[in-house]
């Protein structure tokens, strides 16, 4: 257990110093992009005297560095600044923003792991057979098309040729919940409203799957190849020898050896999804981050866009410090190394 | 006349490989009493563990196999089962130790857990307790030293010989009537290799299991075998009591192998062309010899 402690204490050591690094480059490359921000927020109207004030505001003027100084020192406060996109401070932008994309994201990532794996455990145990071609196939399509174009795919067929699904948004008009943490699925359970939390479950498995489609592929494609050279390993032979049975070779002697590599690609493909979501949200109109990071982008909302970035940066850190964990946990020379120091 | 635990009659297998039929075992036939402890000999490629396999059903599943003959395992004739009739026979009546202890378990569980897996082959509704309780008593039967710390090891916190040991505890646990040990411990040390095949034989001799070994070690032929085959090219180019062979080869295969035997005392190693056409002489048998068992 120790060990685990030691791993999770250093990644999240190393996570601080990139969050810094993350944190300087991208408040640095937002102000070197060309464009006057405080112009573009008042628009082409604005006198040049209403611009110098919202410049001096913004402590535009200052050195860079002083900027920067600044900025460290809002951020220790928890303030992000104001947003000159919505006039309300970046935090309570994002709080309202993320719940709805850590959602989408987690439902997809969910799908990628309960379906992906499945699929390449089923491809490798029949590999050769109908099955294993039927998977890559899957596999293949899922990977060679970006999640906007399934988006559309997906909708046009299951919310609107077929209506099974909602064709957008989050939940059904119809219901109010009350916002406590602006998570939905947490929110309709503390409202006790279990037809809202229906509702909105209903609602995300076609954007989810849109957006998830892609690393459901790639974990099943990953997971099958590395289960077929597990299975050529003495150990499998040695486990067919003794009459273990098919199925449990495959879902736990065959898979669990094989497991790290397709779990360091999901880690990363949940943290891809961050930045992929935001085609999926604008198909589906959901009201994400992703959005909203596109927004203020294009207004060289500074402020925002700094807010933005360090927020998924955090979470791809987060995931990945789970992935590490994880594989430590489930890679017993990790777990035991018993290095010095 | 004892019963036969394993009777192999007229065994052939080819190799379906671009159209073209590869042979690779030649009417090949062997028997083992019950208790007897019979070593199949030859080199690399010559059919060892390929016909150690067959005996085990594990090559029925590659579709380009063709295998013809009869294989009788106490007087059943195998290819008469099912699949789940063959399986049902792995891991229970008939079990195998491989070649490389270490890279034979898995390495992502515990030996205890591989453990309960095999006795669940045994005993299905076995719980975890009793699995443990039931594997430690093995492991200390095969002399190791504070079992439960083995049982709760993985395989890479072991030693070679600690995993071969493990494997041999395993092979025995469900008391099969067959044990097939291809090459065991060829990836250990002389003298773990030797401590271990002590340990195996006494116990097979305590448990009355006939062991099928394969070797290409004259040595340990010589110190565990009761009678030896000789396979060369897929046939079987001699056969008779171990010491009877070890002596008196006959076949001059035999000989250019016990030739080549590598001696402490020097001499040089013997030098053997490719003299397939001696080879090709054919089967001597001693015959079942004074030392073969009644």
């Amino acid at each position: 257990m120790t060990s685990l402690v030691r791993v999770l204490l250093s990644r999240l050591l190393t996570s601080f110093i990139v969050l810094i690094g993350v944190s300087m480059l991208i408040f640095f490359i937002a102000r070197v992009i060309p464009g006057d921000p405080a112009r573009i927020a008042l628009g082409p109207n604005a006198s040049p005297e209403q611009v110098l004030v919202l410049r001096e505001a913004l402590r535009l003027d200052e050195s860079i560095i002083v900027q920067y100084g600044y900025f460290i020192a809002d951020l220790a406060r928890g303030d992000l600044g104001i947003s000159l996109y919505t006039n309300r401070p970046v935090t309570t932008d994002i709080a309202q923003f993320l719940p709805a994309t850590l959602e989408l994201v987690f439902v997809a990532g969910l799908m990628m792991i309960f379906i992906g794996l499945p699929l390449g455990i089923l491809a490798a145990r029949y590999r050769g057979r109908w099955i294993d071609h039927t998977v890559r196939l899957i596999s293949l399509l899922g990977v060679s098309a970006p999640s906007f174009v399934w988006a559309v795919i997906l909708m046009m067929t299951f919310a609107f040729i077929l209506p099974v699904f909602p064709i957008a948004g989050r939940i059904s008009d119809s219901y109010t919940i009350p916002v406590a943490s602006g998570f939905l699925f947490i929110d309709t359970l503390l409202a006790g409203n279990l037809r809202a939390f229906a509702n909105a479950g209903w609602h995300i498995i076609l954007p989810a799957f849109a957006l998830a489609l892609s690393g459901i592929g790639q974990a099943a494609r990953l997971t099958r190849a590395n289960m077929v050279e597990t299975y050529d390993k003495p150990y499998i032979e040695m486990a067919r020898s003794y009459g273990f049975p098919e199925k449990r070779i495959a879902n736990r002697y065959a898979f669990r050896p094989s497991l790290i590599p397709s779990l360091t690609i999901i880690g990363l493909d949940f943290a891809a999804m961050l930045g992929n979501a935001f085609l999926v949200e604008a198909v589906f109109a959901w009201p994400g981050l992703s959005r909203y990071g596109v927004a203020v982008i294009l207004r060289k909302d500074l402020n925002a866009i700094v807010g933005t970035v360090l927020i998924i940066s955090a979470a791809f850190l987060i995931v990945n410090i789970i992935v590490d964990v994880l594989i430590a946990i489930i890679n017993p020379r990790i777990r035991h190394s018993q290095r010095p120091k | 006349m004892t019963a036969l635990v394993l009777e192999i009659i007229n065994l052939n297998l080819s190799f379906a490989r671009h159209g073209e039929q590869t042979a690779v075992l030649h009417d090949v036939c062997l028997s083992i009493a019950r208790g007897e402890r019979v070593a199949l000999v030859g080199e690399s490629g010559s059919g060892k563990s390929v016909t150690a396999r067959i005996v085990l059903g594990l090559l029925g599943e590659l579709a380009s196999a063709r295998i013809t003959g009869e294989i009788r395992f106490e007087g059943q004739d195998l290819g008469a089962l099912s699949p789940a009739g063959r399986h049902a026979l792995r891991g229970t009546k008939m079990s195998m130790i491989f070649q490389d202890p270490t890279s034979s378990l898995n390495p992502a569980y515990t030996i205890g857990a591989q453990f309960h897996e095999v006795l669940r082959r045994g005993a299905p509704k076995i719980s975890a307790k009793a699995a443990k309780e039931r594997a430690g008593a093995m492991l200390a039967g095969i002399s190791m030293d504070q079992p439960d710390r083995v049982l709760g090891s993985y395989p890479f916190q072991l030693s070679g010989g600690m995993n071969q040991r493990v494997m041999i505890a395993m092979a025995l646990a469900n008391t099969p009537s067959l044990l097939i040990a291809d090459e065991p411990g060829t990836a250990l040390d002389v003298t773990v290799q030797a401590q271990t095949l002590k340990l195996m034989r006494e116990l097979v001799e305590d448990n009355g299991t006939a062991v099928l070994f394969i070797t290409h070690n004259i040595g340990v032929v010589r110190e565990f075998a009761d009678r030896v085959y000789v396979l060369y090219r897929g046939r079987i180019v001699e056969k008779g009591a171990t010491h009877a062979v070890l002596t008196d080869a006959r076949h001059p295969y035999t000989r250019a192998l016990l030739a080549a035997v590598p001696r402490l005392t020097g001499g040089g190693i013997a030098d053997i062309g490719e003299e397939t056409d001696v080879f090709a002489a054919p089967m001597f048998d001693h015959g079942p010899g004074a030392e073969a068992r009644p």
